[in-house]
């Protein structure tokens, strides 16, 4: 705190000198400081400035053994390729289509279970919900996926249950208007819990003084739910929301290449999963790298957006 | 007999496990080319009964091998994809008592890198990429990204052709005697690229096949169906007719899944080839053609969509997988399925057969059209079918010595190391005959037989050697096994591709192609066939198929083969 007052009243009197003395002179007045900040910087500039000229590939017919400088450029072809394939609208649609399915379902989620678990009494309840919710997160996709075709076969658990009602069975994994569905539930089942563990955290910061005042001037748990609990988190929830529109064009491939198949493709193939087949497995590096580039230049899009409207709508963003 | 429940299928099939036996040797039905003579020897071996000695295509060592190779300890890295036959038992292939000999015998260690299990394309594809290659990469060439020509262009693996001229006596011979093995393992540059792994003889080759339930045919009194027609009415009536016996029609027919392929076992010329088609590239007297695109396959697949529909055809093969495979053959569900000699037959028999005595599997020829027609296509690889060869990488500082270790395999002593082992260990010699000891055949872990091997040698799944076909005559030494693979083996495959490649400029054109339409393809195909699609949709794939490319896929093809053709 002290430290920071001191920054602060310096630059107040310097600010009569030029800004290159300025800058000098706070070096200097504050070495110890900027050192601390070096790791940091470094850490940026190797890691996630300095591999960025490898987008540079996404013009190029990238040869591994030539490297960036020597493998010959070809402008936007690896872009046209994409875009002319005969799968683009698909690959878009389902991918936007899995996100806005999983934006309305699977966002919401985690803070329902938060707000639930919040007005639970019985700690020892709690704890064992919360465990029971959050389990899921640990298990590997891979058994994830398994369980999923167990239980959905046409001889599985689910189709055992509806059969018992007479509902003929439904080969759940080879319907592509069920994948979506599938998809986002089974997401939803995996991440609730973990997803829940950040708005606890927030709300067990709200200030209690709050809630009591609240029941002084006659606020059930509804009231308080609704105006205390919810507008004291919502700066989280836009937080997460606006990161989470920042990835509108990516669905996890790894869940996708376990999850379709040829019976499901119409539905369930998306950008990473149609990259994963033609640029990984094929060494197409230059075409990856142009999707990837292109989706990461449309996500930084929609962050932008999604911030400035939540700033002019809210008054509360990210930068 | 009952069910077994899942425990016990658990059990038993955990001691059988190696759910990819022969799995690992053999992925792809490749094409062949047409059989060559085979020297006199192997001619013998070919007819005499697996007790005969037989002396097979083993090489003699030729004179300029000495050993060891070095007289100061050399260490070489070498990265090879790991197989389920030797990871159920050993961390690494070094663990191997063959590799162990061999370092004994040459000098040399051998330092292994292994990808985790099914992710071989892209550790491969990262090793490449991160520039620092080991000495030795052992992988399927010919399915590496761009062909292996690319490869030596790129700088990344060696071209052997001089080294195994001078260092190699041992393959040199081989080769010598075998031209036409040696024009499957070169470029069409007549570049070689690899110390190979050869299945020396059609035995060897062919080892998957349509194969029926022959206790249920006894039950029902039919007799094993060769024609399309015949195959329907078995199916009908292991379905309607309660062949297992327990009160349900619960029986499927037919299921198509084979190693996870989109388009199972169809793939592998299953009922497909009774049209004298494939399901992808084949060849009609030096002409490329692509399944899809002949007018057979509408109607092939017309007759295919409707047995599904009347439900001789498994409705969830598409989500099969093997462990779904073993559970339906071993209660009593699945008919008909394209099995593999060892890890098929080989697994369900003996599983089966103790507690059911009757439990029978017999291996239908390939279907025909018309009675009496000769089966004109079946599973077969080539005698170089890509996997299991070794190449020598840009980095290796030792070339002369790696090209001397990996030539020991191809000699006399070699032969039998990889092969069978080390005498009195794993193998007796009997009159020349090498005998697979108990540690082999009745393991005193009770390892099943694939798992022992793979402890000791490689010959049950691939390697930089010549397979021998007496490891075959032991491993498939049951009478089912046997007839199987005669069977099997009858389908004069001369529509077959040899083993192609695409020059570097093609490649890339290809893969881009090819992996459009084979999206599109897997997706009509299953479409149609489950009745989803009616059968005139299929006009319109191959609609789509040239608009994204096919003639130029098919161009490439041609250009292929009739460099392939011309290649020395």
């Amino acid at each position: 705190m002290a430290t920071a007052q001191r920054v602060r009243s310096s630059v107040a009197a310097q600010s009569q000198l030029n800004f290159r003395q300025r800058l000098v002179k706070d070096f200097v007045r504050n070495r110890y400081i900027y050192l601390m900040l070096v790791p940091v910087v470094a850490y940026y500039v190797v890691f996630h400035y300095g591999p960025m000229y490898g987008a540079l590939m996404a013009f190029q017919d990238f040869n591994v053994t030539k490297g960036i400088w020597g493998s010959p450029w070809i402008g936007f072809e690896n872009f046209t390729t994409f875009f002319n394939s005969v799968y683009f609208t698909r690959l878009i649609r389902n991918t936007l289509a899995i996100n806005i399915i999983e934006l309305f379902f699977a966002f919401p989620a985690p803070i329902i279970l938060a707000l639930l678990l919040n007005e639970i009494t019985s700690p020892a309840f709690k704890r064992t919900v919360q465990t029971i919710t959050y389990l899921p997160h640990f298990v590997s996709l891979v058994v994830v996926i398994g369980m999923m075709v167990d239980f959905l076969a046409r001889d599985g658990l689910v189709n055992n249950l509806i059969g018992a009602v007479g509902v003929a069975p439904i080969p759940f994994l080879q319907r592509a208007d069920w994948y979506w569905w599938l998809f986002v539930g089974s997401g939803i089942w995996q991440g609730i819990g973990w997803g829940s563990i950040v708005y606890l955290a927030a709300i067990t910061n709200i200030d209690p003084t709050l809630y009591e005042a609240a029941t002084v001037d006659g606020a059930n748990r509804w009231h308080q739910l609704r105006h205390i609990t919810i507008p004291s988190i919502m700066p989280t929830i836009i937080i997460f929301l606006i990161l989470r529109i920042g990835s509108m064009m990516s669905v996890g491939y790894e869940k996708t290449i376990l999850m379709y198949n040829s019976m499901t493709y119409e539905t369930a193939d998306v950008i990473n999963s149609y990259v994963y087949r033609k640029g990984v497995l094929n060494a197409d590096y230059g075409f990856s790298a142009a999707v990837g580039l292109f989706n990461s230049v449309i996500n930084f899009g929609l962050l932008l957006i999604a911030n400035r409207l939540s700033k002019r709508v809210s008054e509360m963003g990210l930068f | 007999m009952d069910k077994l429940t899942r425990r016990e299928f658990l059990r038993l099939s955990a001691l059988t496990a190696g759910a990819t036996v022969l799995a690992a040797c053999a992925p792809q039905p490749a094409p062949t080319t047409a059989p060559t003579a085979l020297p006199a020897a192997t001619k013998a071996a070919a007819t005499a009964a697996p007790t005969t000695a037989a002396a097979t295509v083993a090489p003699t060592t030729a004179p300029a091998a000495a050993y060891p190779i070095v007289k100061e300890p050399l260490t070489l890295t070498y990265w090879v994809p790991a197989t389920p036959n030797v990871m159920a038992t050993l961390k690494t292939f070094g663990e191997m008592t063959c590799y162990k000999e061999l370092e004994k015998k040459t000098g040399i260690r051998l330092e292994f890198q292994h990808p985790p299990m099914g992710q071989d394309t892209e550790q491969f594809n990262l090793v490449v990429a991160s520039g620092k290659f080991p000495d030795i990469i052992e992988r399927d060439w010919t399915t590496a990204p761009g062909g292996p020509a690319k490869y030596i262009k790129d700088g990344i693996i060696l071209r052997l052709n001089d080294l195994i001229k001078q260092h190699a006596p041992n393959l040199n011979k081989v080769l010598a005697d075998r031209p036409e093995w040696k024009r499957m393992i070169a470029t069409d540059e007549g570049d070689i690229y690899c110390f190979p792994f050869l299945r020396s003889d059609p035995y060897l080759q062919t080892f998957a096949g349509l194969t029926l339930r022959g206790d249920w045919l006894d039950k029902l009194g039919l007799k094993v169906p060769t024609t399309i027609d015949e195959w329907r009415d078995v199916l009908v009536a292991f379905k309607t007719k309660d062949p297992n016996g327990n009160g349900k029609a619960d029986e499927i027919g037919f299921n198509p899944w084979k190693d996870n392929s989109a388009r199972g076992s169809f793939n592998m010329y299953a009922f497909v080839g009774a049209w004298g088609i494939g399901m992808n590239w084949f060849q009609d007297k030096g002409v490329v053609k692509y399944g899809p695109l002949q007018p057979e396959f509408k109607e092939f697949l017309k007759v295919m969509a409707q047995w599904f529909k009347e439900g001789l055809i498994d409705p969830d093969y598409i989500t099969t997988n093997l462990a779904g495979l073993d559970a339906k053959i071993t209660g009593n569900q699945i008919g008909v399925a394209m099995i593999n000699t060892g890890s098929g037959i080989g697994k369900y028999v003996p599983l089966m057969q103790p507690k059911d005595p009757k439990f029978k599997l017999t291996a239908a020829p390939y279907p025909v059209l018309k009675a009496g027609d000769k089966p004109q296509l079946g599973q077969r690889d080539n005698a170089y079918a890509g996997q299991g060869s070794a190449a020598i990488t840009t980095a290796n500082k030792r070339v002369v010595e790696t090209v001397k270790l990996l030539d020991y395999a191809y000699g006399a002593e070699g032969h039998i190391l990889f092969n069978f082992g080390v005498e009195g260990l794993t193998y007796k010699m009997e009159n020349g005959y090498p005998r697979y000891t108990d540690e082999i055949t009745k393991n005193p872990q009770k390892l099943p037989m694939n798992q022992a091997m793979g402890k000791h040698f490689r010959s049950v799944f691939n390697g930089p050697f010549l397979q021998d076909r007496r490891y075959m005559e032991q491993y498939s030494a049951l009478p089912e096994q046997q007839e199987a693979i005669k069977t099997w083996m009858q389908p004069s495959n001369e529509k077959q591709l040899p083993p192609i490649t695409p020059t570097q400029e093609e490649s890339r054109k290809f893969s881009t192609i090819m992996a459009e339409v084979t999206t599109r393809y897997d997706e009509a195909f299953n479409k149609i066939l489950q009745g989803q699609l009616p059968i005139d949709a299929w006009d319109q794939f191959a609609k789509d198929i040239k608009q994204m490319g096919i003639d130029d896929a098919i161009k490439i093809q041609q250009a292929a083969l009739d460099r392939y053709n011309k290649r020395p």
